[in-house]
């Protein structure tokens, strides 16, 4: 069982929900120290000055935010400490939204909300966003820090993922393709079969890190003081025309499925 | 890691550099999309610009800091070249693994995303997704790359598949959007937790009225499109707030050399390169990249697909701009970007 991280509640209109936060994810990867190549002894991070290279005592450390190359200005710790936004547990949400208008691009980190004493108004929460269809957006301050985020519900719980500000995401517009490019509709004909036939439904847990569990295995070997043999490189296919790829690809799919 | 690389570095003034100011990125991998016996060559690039907060190490007179390794044995300094990875066992046991033995651990998956399956975006769930990026044609790929681009919106489908970069396995979904494909990281699913892992309660009664008093609230505060002054990024705001302040009270203003020179941790070294610049080269002449900040509310991809002539014929058409200049510019300072990089 998973502990809280923080406790808050939701605000929408006149209406409170109380609830505890979650992490989503859980750290699977695998974690190695730094060492001295020579001596295997751990390493230690130094501050130091980059034009002479001397240490740094911490206490002597600043914050300096970059106007431009050439120019910065210091932020001295007890100006830095205003900044910090006043302490609150509401999540206040501004306002609710279909899902279509923010893409995948936006999420950064999930987290799953729990309900904090009245179950009964954590689950109508759900269900009503579940039966409206929307999410929702939503700001807090937590440790100090301003957060922005989606609410939405998922099989009957809620969820809060934290977002990407405005200014980090990039979007595109009139990508078109040179008339040399342009694929013809034959081959959009094909691809589109080429498509149809691998395709399926999106099941995360055929998804095995291989490369992690193959690291997993020659730190065990290396342990024990064996040696794994190096896995052989695949070979590649050699890129025909475009046509004639995907028609080949194609009865290579077809042969796949039978068998 | 192979040398297909473009590299183009900031430089000031020009109306191209204008627009393309939100732009600077970097190029992390370059591999080959497979999807089945069509390969694409292409470079991945960041599509998530680092967050206006960063803030630089100085001392309390403004000379610049930075992070230096030492041995805690012998005390003195070290080059990245003296680094190796190792793993302690749970008996203490310490392994080191070398950076051939990590690449040699897949090396097939190092050189190639091989897209497995389509499948319809709307079923991978927000939590999966991690961090997307923009995926850049190289070589002669233009056309299969855009092939698949409009495979992909023509059928509402995306591609899963996986790759290796920099040690870690990523699986990735990609994206065709609005003509650039992205590949978008995924997490594993045993890196998702679920509500019954999570030990959280079996779904408990509901009375009807208070659902409905809640659906109530939410359609009060429903609204069809986004309000981007919601999604700003207010810490940067009072962080640019109390720093322009100070610069005109000439408070603490500093000069510092070096500055510039320490790379974000994320950038492991890699180049920094014109995101608009190098896809209007290797996709699009009129290509076009914003901050969602700058273009409005961002749309989803199906009201994309539906606006798509719309935005052809409206985007992109003020910018013959005179490129010679700057790419003159660019390769004089590409140079020590360059070197910048190998040094990192």
């Amino acid at each position: 069982m998973a502990r809280a991280m923080w406790k808050g509640e939701l605000q929408l209109g006149k209406h409170q929900v109380a609830v505890k936060l979650y992490s989503a994810v859980e750290d699977k990867s695998i974690h190695f120290h730094m060492l001295h190549a020579k001596d295997r002894a751990p390493v230690e991070q130094h501050i130091v000055r980059k034009d002479t290279g001397k240490d740094v005592a911490k206490e002597d450390v600043r914050k300096a935010f970059a106007v431009d190359k050439g120019t910065a200005v210091i932020l001295q710790p007890d100006e830095l400490e205003k900044l910090v936004p006043p302490e609150s547990r509401d999540i206040r949400i501004c306002r609710f939204v279909p899902p279509s208008v923010l893409g995948d691009q936006w999420f950064e980190r999930p987290y799953y909300l729990g309900p904090d004493g009245n179950e009964e108004n954590y689950f109508a929460l759900a269900e009503a966003l579940e039966r409206k269809k929307v999410i929702g957006i939503a700001r807090w301050v937590m440790r100090k820090k301003r957060y922005l985020g989606a609410l939405s519900a998922l099989n009957g719980y809620l969820t809060i993922a934290t977002l990407r500000r405005a200014d980090q995401v990039l979007s595109f517009s009139g990508v078109e393709p040179a008339k040399t490019a342009s694929p013809s509709a034959n081959e959009l004909k094909l691809a589109e079969q080429l498509v149809s036939s691998i395709e399926g439904d999106f099941e995360p847990e055929l998804w095995q890190n291989e490369y992690r569990q193959r690291l997993c295995k020659l730190i065990e070997a290396k342990a024990r003081g064996e040696k794994l043999e190096r896995p052989k490189p695949r070979k590649k296919a050699a890129q025909a025309n475009l046509a004639e790829s995907l028609r080949a690809s194609i009865a290579a799919a077809k042969e796949k499925k039978v068998a | 890691m192979p040398s297909r690389k473009q590299n183009r570095a900031k430089n000031g003034g020009s109306e191209a550099e204008l627009e393309s100011a939100a732009a600077p990125v970097r190029s992390l991998w370059s591999g080959t999309i497979t999807f089945g016996l069509v390969s694409i060559p292409v470079d991945l690039l960041t599509a998530v610009r680092p967050r206006q907060t960063a803030m630089k190490l100085v001392d309390t007179s403004g000379h610049a800091l930075g992070r230096q390794y030492h041995c805690s044995k012998e005390g003195k300094k070290l080059n990245n070249d003296d680094l190796v990875r190792g793993y302690e066992t749970d008996d203490g046991k310490m392994v080191v693994i070398t950076d051939e033995e990590f690449e040699s651990v897949a090396p097939e998956m190092s050189a190639d995303i091989e897209l497995r399956s389509f499948v319809p975006l709307e079923q991978i769930p927000p939590l999966y997704f991690q961090k997307p990026y923009f995926l850049a044609p190289a070589g002669k790929s233009a056309k299969a790359y855009h092939l698949l681009a409009a495979t992909m919106e023509r059928t509402g489908r995306v591609a899963i598949g996986s790759f290796v970069m920099r040690g870690h396995e990523y699986l990735v979904a990609i994206v065709s959007d609005n003509g650039v494909l992205r590949a978008d990281t995924l997490r594993y699913a045993d890196e998702v937790r679920t509500p019954e892992s999570i030990g959280l309660p079996k779904k408990a009664k509901v009375a009807a009225s208070k659902v409905s008093q809640l659906t109530k609230a939410i359609d009060e505060l429903t609204h069809k499109e986004l309000d981007i002054s919601e999604l700003e990024d207010r810490e940067a705001e009072a962080l640019k707030e109390l720093v322009e302040a100070k610069q005109k009270e000439r408070d603490d203003v500093i000069h510092p050399r070096g500055l510039e020179e320490e790379e974000p941790e994320s950038s492991g070294g890699a180049q920094i390169i014109d995101l608009m610049e190098v896809l209007r080269k290797s996709l699009s002449k009129n290509a076009v990249v914003r901050t969602a900040q700058d273009s409005g509310p961002p749309i989803s991809l199906a009201e994309r697909r539906a606006q798509k002539a719309a935005a052809q014929t409206s985007t992109g058409k003020k910018k013959a701009t005179p490129k010679r200049k700057s790419k003159a510019k660019a390769k004089a300072k590409s140079k020590t970007s360059r070197k910048r990089a190998r040094g990192a």
